[in-house]
């Protein structure tokens, strides 16, 4: 469907988002009193601006017509997994502590970038990786990570 | 003059043995990620930005010019010997590299790539060494109506140099100012967009900005494209090199000549100190003068040591030329620099006019490490450990980008110690990777949030001074040359329409 090809949606969503920074920036007050600008204004017009390239970038795709999507044979949904490992990597930081969150994590990641085979070596490299950063992380840079131990 | 002494000076600096190792350190970090293709050095100073926090700013600073320097050279390695350009603005290069390297003289064409990348380095930064203390004096001529119209001028300019996708990158920059509006207001004491989250009270940090946009947004890329390195590695186990094949001719230098240096590296760092121009910019540029100006343009594609010289030589230059507006007005001109500037922001130090008055003690360390970056490092890292280099693409890509998702994660943890800055560079880092795979220019939206709050505050003080009269940024003359400066730049980017930017041009 021509209206609802990977751009467009992303133009929409970026439209979206934009039509909403505006109404919140109109909602700060009025952009101009006293002859000065307030707070509202630069948001006001940075919004008005996003708004107008939105629909520059929409009306033109449109016009283009409808593009061979390249990613159609072979559809790849690897960054979606990895988004969803960080995600939970970051809220299992604290509450694990940095070396089972890690070690889960860059295994997990290892496992993504790779096939599904020799994962003894992989959680090894893994470990490997968990304590070389640690290191360098706590040692080198003086930072301190979460551990289970308190 | 005394900051000239101040910078040779610092070399002594070097002397240090924790300031020679960072330095050494960052040397060869920027040359390895600069030579794997996918990897860059902004990526590499983006994953080290956290170390600015354990170390003193100078050594952070001298680290930082060593890799700049690094990167810009380091991607001529891949571009050679496999034609796989490491870094974009090493893409000219591959042009003459990669043929050489097929009549066997990969070496050699990477021994003039070192050539090239030194004299364009060094040339660079000793104009920026002379040239940066006047640029900082007439920069105090700047008032506040002139830096609103500087700002403005080079996010223009960032913007109208994205010859054929203005709209996006005027978008990305719109999306860049967005995330900088969000926090406490700079002039009255309110809050914007913060949508009841105090930790956003205090605006989006930059730490997870940088981490997010360069090292997150960059795993997600490789793992949506699966890129297959694994021919790069086969092709590079192939390549045998050795040490004295590396040292060009003196014939094939005087043939060369020093005016192709000289000029390319002028080339490279004029269109250095352009905001977003980059150094793929700077060395198609000079590579396309050279080829104009040579007695046999036939020879360039087939493996033309000239065009190598050129490229290189600007491109390096180039890292001189974009600290000039970064150092004088807080403006940077490449992705490096903008890393560079968070370096200082981080550490307190706030780029301007003053800087070079009240802080050049910091600056000069870091101006002596990018000379001694490319006059020592350059030629004695190709030598000592160039023929290893190329086997650097043979790294396992699951285990590299686990590693480098791994340190992303964990150093935007480094700045408040608060798990929300991880999810901030979550955040970033999945809108810059749709940014990119829709053709946006990420570097924009940086650009627009880093220069954001300064171009807004010196906005609404312009029209306070002025009483809301904005002709004001018309008749004061500061503020009228960037004013007419922007005009000249819409007239030759816009509407004149010069010659199509070429898409290794783009791809920075």
């Amino acid at each position: 469907m021509m209206l609802f090809n990977r751009q467009l949606i992303f133009l929409y969503f970026t439209l979206a988002a934009s039509v909403g920074y505006l109404v919140t920036a109109l909602s700060l007050g009025a952009p101009i009193a006293e002859s000065g600008l307030t707070p509202a204004f630069f948001p006001t017009l940075i919004g008005g601006l996003a708004i107008v390239f939105c629909c520059i970038l929409i009306l033109q795709a449109l016009r283009s017509g409808p593009e061979a999507d390249p990613v159609e044979e072979g559809r790849n949904y690897t960054h979606v997994w990895v988004v969803v490992a960080i995600f939970f990597y970051i809220v299992a930081f604290q509450p694990l502590g940095y070396f089972l969150s890690s070690g889960l994590f860059v295994f997990a990641l290892i496992l993504l970038f790779s096939k599904f085979e020799k994962l003894l070596q992989k959680a090894l490299i893994s470990a490997a990786i968990v304590v070389v950063a640690f290191i360098m992380f706590q040692q080198l840079f003086g930072v301190r990570l979460p551990t289970l131990w308190g | 003059m005394d900051f000239i002494f101040l910078v040779f000076s610092s070399f002594s600096l070097l002397a240090d043995p924790v300031n020679f190792t960072y330095v050494i350190l960052g040397f060869v970090i920027g040359t390895i990620f600069a030579a794997i293709p996918g990897l860059t050095a902004t990526l590499a100073m983006a994953l080290l930005l956290p170390l600015t926090y354990s170390l003193s700013v100078e050594t952070a600073l001298m680290a930082c010019a060593s890799i700049y320097m690094a990167g810009m050279c380091g991607g001529s390695i891949t571009a050679t010997t496999i034609n796989i350009p490491g870094a974009p603005s090493s893409m000219m290069t591959a042009l003459d590299g990669y043929p050489l390297q097929q009549q066997g003289k990969g070496a050699l064409a990477l021994g003039h790539a070192a050539l090239g990348s030194m004299f364009g380095g060094a040339l660079g930064a000793l104009l920026l060494i002379a040239l940066a203390p006047f640029v900082a004096e007439l920069s105090l001529l700047v008032k506040t109506t002139g830096k609103f119209s500087l700002l403005a001028f080079a996010l223009i300019v960032v913007v109208i140099a994205q010859r054929g996708r203005i709209p996006q990158a005027g978008l990305a920059a719109c999306i860049g100012l967005m995330l900088a509006t969000v926090g406490l207001d700079a002039m009255e004491p309110i809050t914007r967009f913060t949508y009841g989250y105090s930790s956003l009270t205090a605006g989006i940090d930059l730490m997870p900005v940088i981490i997010g946009t360069f090292a997150i947004a960059e795993v997600l890329t490789q793992a949506s494209s699966r890129t297959d390195i694994t021919a790069a590695a086969a092709a590079a186990s192939k390549v045998k090199i050795r040490r004295r094949d590396f040292l060009p001719a003196w014939s094939d230098i005087r043939k060369i000549g020093l005016r192709c240096y000289l000029k390319s590296s002028l080339i490279g760092y004029f269109v250095g100190t352009l905001p977003g121009a980059g150094g793929s910019m700077g060395s198609f540029l000079a590579y396309t003068e050279t080829v104009r100006t040579s007695s046999e343009p036939e020879t360039f594609g087939k493996g033309n040591p000239q065009g190598i010289a050129a490229s290189e030589s600007a491109n390096n230059a180039v890292c001189g030329g974009a600290m000039v507006p970064m150092l004088t007005f807080g403006i940077p001109g490449d992705p490096i620099t903008a890393i560079m500037l968070g370096v200082l922001v981080i550490n307190g130090i706030q780029p301007g006019p003053q800087l070079m008055a009240d802080q050049a003690g910091l600056i000069a360390p870091m101006l002596a490490a990018l000379l001694f970056s490319a006059v020592v490092l350059i030629p004695l890292t190709l030598w000592l450990i160039g023929p290893y280099f190329i086997k650097i693409v043979s790294v396992r890509k699951d285990v590299l980008y686990a590693v480098i998702a791994l340190l992303a994660v964990v150093g935007s943890f480094v700045s408040t110690y608060s798990t929300f800055q991880m999810f901030m560079a979550l955040g970033m880092g999945i809108l810059a990777f749709y940014l990119r795979r829709n053709g946006f220019p990420v570097i924009t939206m940086l650009l627009g949030y880093i220069l954001g709050p300064n171009l807004e505050e010196f906005l609404r003080r312009s029209l306070a001074l002025s009483n809301g009269d904005p002709t004001t940024f018309f008749t004061n003359p500061d503020s009228l040359f960037f004013v007419a400066l922007t005009l000249v730049f819409i007239y030759f980017l816009v509407i004149r329409k010069p010659a199509k930017t070429p898409e290794v041009a783009k791809t920075e």
